[in-house]
């Protein structure tokens, strides 16, 4: 398994297809660092084989650009419509990771997004879980889409 | 005359590129209602004219799946044809999507001509 490609994969795939934006992928990272100055974190939970959680952290000002082209009017505040979109764009992502990972028999069933707005927060997960991220720019900025799962297979 | 298309998804943004989709596929539509679950969705199906819906299967309340369950036991509404559209296309969610009455599905992410090549056919 190549879980950083396959996100790069997945997210990519989302914005060309969703936005007709074509990601500049970073290399993946595994372990700490690549952290963004985030302030919307859109997640939702993983479980099956992997379990876990995949976030999606934004900048407002790429949350907003991102929101902006899914809805065809401009966005000028992290507004409910920010929320549900981030959300939808995890929501996308993730679905796309469990399509790659049913290729290598790994099955996973994904939950509902939750997004959360703030200045200052910090997102949590499970004890001895392993992480990869991927840090991704666009012209209004840049986001990171992390994985941490524990793997029962 | 255009058809009255139900939108299902718990995402106000996805009812809202779904739509757009729609309008970019070229498909004439007279009402597009809308719905955030299963729930909401029985209750448009029981007042209004629904020609076609369109369902996410991961929602709260009611997901896509207890929805087509429910809807199959109304006779009322059992014969207006689903399509699914969500990220689950696995082999086994869409398998008891189809044995509960799902006429086919579509993946997030999608593109407006992979809307009408889905639903083209069964539009007036």
């Amino acid at each position: 398994m190549d879980i950083g490609q396959d996100i790069i994969n997945a997210a990519t795939d989302v914005f060309s297809t969703m936005l007709m934006i074509d990601l500049v992928a970073g290399e993946p990272i595994e372990g700490a660092g690549g952290e963004v100055i985030s302030n919307i974190t859109s997640m939702l939970g993983l479980g099956g084989d992997i379990r876990g959680m995949l976030a999606v952290h934004c900048p407002a000002v790429v949350a907003m650009a991102i929101t902006s082209g899914f809805l065809g009017m401009d966005v000028d505040s992290l507004n409910e419509d920010v929320k549900d979109a981030i959300g939808e764009i995890a929501n996308m992502i993730a679905g796309n990771l469990k399509s790659s990972f049913a290729g290598y028999d790994v099955k996973v069933e994904l939950a509902i997004p939750t997004s959360i707005v703030g200045e200052s927060y910090r997102v949590g997960g499970m004890l001895g879980t392993r992480r990869v991220a991927v840090l991704f720019g666009m012209e209004s900025g840049q986001f990171l889409v992390e994985l941490k799962y524990v793997m029962d297979k | 005359m255009g058809n009255n298309v139900l939108l299902v998804d718990d995402s106000s943004t996805m009812r809202k590129i779904v739509g757009r989709s729609l309008r970019q596929a070229g498909i004439e539509f007279d009402n597009i209602y809308e719905a955030a679950d299963g729930l909401q969705a029985l209750e448009v199906l029981e007042k209004e004219s629904v020609d076609i819906v369109l369902s996410d299967i991961n929602m709260p309340n009611m997901d896509g799946i207890s929805f087509l369950r429910e809807k199959a036991n109304r006779p009322n509404m059992k014969s207006i044809p689903v399509f699914m559209i969500s990220t689950e296309t696995g082999d086994d969610i869409i398998g008891e999507a189809k044995s509960l009455g799902a006429v086919g599905a579509i993946k997030k992410p999608f593109t407006a001509d992979m809307v009408n090549e889905v639903l083209g056919p069964f539009l007036k």
